[in-house]
């Protein structure tokens, strides 16, 4: 049941973006292939159309030497390709084994009348996880169940398919050391049973314990395939990113005297991070590096006051703060642009304006009475700073691209006259020329004496924007580092190994 | 070209001026200025309530305890101005009456607010079993018998003119503007649309989230009262069961008005129309002898369908 997987000359377009580019390579069967490349690569559009999910515009998929061509998951499914994705896909309310046969479960049929055949069911659940050296009461509900015990029901699910092909999207991110250990232990059994696998993971150390070979896709291409005993880390790094030209930073001009303006000392929370402790300076635009689950969109919104945190102090133009909510933080000044703009930065349904004027609401209204006049100066004001491309202030917010419902975001804030500002991925979803403009933005507010924490996944755009660069891992600070002496393979390698 | 453009920005105005024209021709005795007045009449304590409601609604949350809280207010009023008529004399017995029912209303609200903040009951639960729970209390302080406790010029609030207008319709006049000032020109208004459309958004812009939603509920229990009470001096007595069965009017006149029942969307002109569509439609079909139970399906049939027409509508706008 094994297979190989051979892909010729794969081109994808999502409208103007070639997602994958004429992309030719051969996985050899019963081995485990990682797939490695930053974000945007291609990897994922790789793995959804192996899985049926989306259809290539050119090219075909060859499954030992069969043309296929998939046009839903199902098909997929029907030539054994199995896919676990990235988020969990269970039902938490319903049984393991409810869930492994979930749409499908065995039946029987007594005087003309079909009922689910529950024995056959759980014997089959149970013949699966044993079979995989687990041992999980196949009757058990799946939310009583730890996150990794769930992951390893997601793969057993997988496995009641048959696959001779598994696709793994990030199966680790949301596991604990030990639970990564089990689920190793259990694709190398599945290896040994021939099974061929496609493995998607940043997390290098990783996949020198369990993958075969290394294959590196960078803007939609094929760079190069290495056998992992045969490579190091500094190579794949070097693969993934090319040679990089350093992006041009603007003549920056800080203030020698580095006045802290909020100080954080051994902020805790269990499970997201850890005794944090730094500085942030008057004016200075602080990157926090990590990949992804590092803790740094939690810690960002515990200071806020987003979250609750357990222990640890916060002090604020040298007074220590008592209260923690988002209300008593915008009233002193202090703003914070979610890294999810859609669900937590706007109102869709509202306009332009009164998303704008959300945070200075307050501020706007003596007597508890709005100012529309002060508020359409204020609106106007960010529409001309901001470069908002919109047609009218009082048009939905949701009728904006991407990078211009960004900027009303950070508009929202400006108009409060922000001391600091936290941009949690202020980049995501955002072409290249808004994503210039925003940083532009940032920029400016800094020479006015704005002081920023900036978060975000891709590293190039911390090295390019900010001031001083902190580092952060499973939720623990493990070091600074200065943008101008940083390459983006140190920093990468700073994010994924610590220092 | 632009009569349509027109229509499909004031549906629910166009259907409403057309059915008051069919109304005029076909329903006998409609349009006179005497009837005109008892919609009016008809219409101000459920418009009073509905003005409430869609703060509520608009807020992300809903109030089905209304019904019961007209009740429960004029039996309060009654029962203190019976307590007190004999020592302080029928205004401040009233007049204390009527500020206790205001405030157990209140009371009651924030009460309903404070569970959904700490506790995060949905309010729809909560005011489902205050609904039963006010009732039980209004009957207890009735002992199931109306108290008949006020005196004869009380009537006037409820059932008197001033200038050829009932009473009551400058009321409904005070409360619609004051409520439409709130909405559209205080932080309060605008804090309400922002947490019913996108509750997480509001709360990170520093928005205090509850403590708006609570003074929604807050402020319709005292619009409720006041309703309460109004009914109270129509009736001349607090009875248990007035106002029965109203909040699905009050909601559906909410809702007839283009408040989305998601919160985020709705206007207080909206509701005012639909708040007139109903006691139009209510008052055209007793004149032209239709059945009480044909009322029934056409009151059901009417929220149906304007709920499907600003739906279509709006997807069409949206293109």
């Amino acid at each position: 049941m094994s297979a190989e997987v051979e892909l010729k000359s794969i081109t994808k377009i999502y409208g103007s973006v070639v997602a994958l580019d004429h992309f030719s390579h051969t996985f050899k069967a019963g081995k485990i292939h990682a797939l490695m490349g930053k974000n945007g690569c291609g990897k994922s559009t790789l793995v959804k159309l192996m899985s049926g999910v989306i259809q290539p515009n050119e090219g075909s998929i060859l499954i030992n030497g069969k043309e296929t061509n998939f046009h839903s998951p199902s098909d997929a499914f029907a030539a054994n390709v199995v896919t676990v994705h990235q988020e969990l896909s269970l039902v938490r309310e319903l049984s393991v084994t409810e869930n492994v046969y979930l749409g499908r479960l065995p039946e029987k049929n007594i005087l003309g009348v079909s009922y689910i055949n529950w024995t056959l069911a759980h014997q089959q659940t149970k013949a699966l996880l044993s079979k995989m050296g687990l041992d999980i009461d196949p009757d058990t509900e799946v939310s009583s169940l730890s996150v990794g015990q769930q992951q390893t029901i997601e793969i057993a699910k997988a496995m009641s398919f048959n696959p001779s092909l598994l696709l793994l999207d990030e199966p680790t991110s949301a596991l604990a050391s030990k639970e990564v250990e089990m689920l190793f232990t259990l694709l190398r059994n599945l290896k040994e049973q021939g099974v061929t696998m496609m493995y998607i993971s940043h997390r290098m150390s990783e996949l020198a314990e369990i993958a075969d070979t290394v294959t590196v896709l960078r803007d939609g291409k094929l760079i190069g395939c290495v056998e992992m005993a045969e490579s190091s880390n500094d190579e794949i790094i070097s693969m993934m990113f090319g040679d990089v030209a350093h992006a041009t930073r603007p003549a920056r001009t800080l203030s020698a005297e580095k006045l802290p303006i909020l100080e954080v000392r051994n902020l805790s929370s269990a499970n997201r991070f850890k005794d944090i402790s730094f500085d942030l300076h008057h004016g200075e635009i602080l990157g926090i590096a990590g990949m992804l689950g590092a803790g740094r969109s939690e810690l960002m919104r515990a200071i806020f006051g987003a979250d609750q945190f357990d222990s640890g102090e916060i002090t604020f133009e040298g007074i220590k703060l008592e209260e923690f909510n988002p209300r008593s933080m915008t009233a002193m000044g202090i703003g914070f642009t979610s890294e999810n703009r859609k669900e937590e930065g706007l109102v869709q349904a509202h306009s332009i304006h009164d998303n704008l004027t959300m945070a200075s609401l307050r501020k706007n209204s003596p007597y508890g009475i709005v100012s529309r006049a002060t508020e359409s100066t204020a609106v106007a004001k960010q529409f001309a700073d901001l470069h908002i491309k919109a047609g009218n202030a009082e048009d939905p917010v949701s009728s904006l691209s991407g990078g211009n419902q960004q900027k009303v975001v950070i508009g929202n804030w400006l108009n409060i006259s922000p001391k600091i500002m936290f941009f949690d991925e202020p980049s995501r979803g955002v072409d290249v020329r808004a994503k210039e403009q925003i940083f532009k933005i940032i920029w400016q507010q800094s020479e006015r004496g704005l002081s920023s924490i900036f978060v975000s996944s891709e590293l190039e755009e911390l090295l390019h924007v900010c001031d001083r660069i902190l580092v952060m891992k499973q939720g623990i600070m493990v070091g600074e580092l200065d943008p101008t002496q940083t390459t983006l393979t140190e920093l990468y390698s700073a994010c994924m190994e610590g220092f | 070209m632009q009569t349509l453009q027109q229509f499909r920005r004031y549906p629910m105005e166009a259907i409403l001026v057309i059915i008051f024209l069919l109304l005029s021709i076909n329903a006998p005795g409609f349009f006179t200025v005497d009837n005109q007045l008892n919609v009016l009449r008809n219409i101000t304590m459920q418009g009073i309530i509905a003005f409430g409601m869609t703060m509520v609604i608009i807020s992300g949350e809903i109030d089905l305890s209304v019904g019961s809280g007209i009740a429960l207010s004029g039996c309060i009023t009654a029962w203190v101005t019976r307590e007190l008529i004999v020592i302080t004399g029928p205004v401040i017995a009233i007049s204390v009456g009527a500020v206790a029912a205001m405030a157990a209303l209140f009371f009651i609200g924030v009460a309903t607010g404070k569970l959904r903040q700490h506790f995060n009951m949905p309010t729809f639960i909560t005011t489902l079993g205050l609904l039963t729970v006010l009732s039980g209390v209004a009957n207890l302080i009735t002992d199931g018998f109306p108290i008949t406790s006020f005196p004869y010029e009380f009537n006037f609030i409820g059932s008197g003119s001033v200038l050829g207008i009932p009473v009551p319709v400058y009321i409904f006049a005070s409360v619609f503007s004051a409520i439409y000032f709130l909405m559209n020109y205080t932080s309060f208004g605008r804090a309400i649309y922002a947490v019913g459309g996108n509750l997480e958004a509001a709360r990170l812009s520093g928005i205090d989230v509850w403590k708006t939603k609570t003074l929604a509920l807050g402020i319709t229990g005292i619009l409720t009262a006041i309703a309460g009470i109004l009914i109270a001096s129509q009736i001349l007595s607090g009875s248990s069961g007035a106002g029965r069965g109203w909040e699905l009017d009050v909601i559906s006149a909410v809702i007839i008005g283009g408040t989305s029942l998601f919160g985020g969307k709705g206007t207080m002109r909206g509701t005012l129309i639909g708040v007139l569509f109903l006691g139009i439609i209510v008052n055209g079909m007793t004149l032209m002898n239709v059945s009480e139970y044909w009322q029934y399906v056409v009151r059901g049939m009417l929220i149906i369908c304007a709920v499907l027409l600003n739906h279509s509508l709006s997807k069409q706008t949206s293109h």
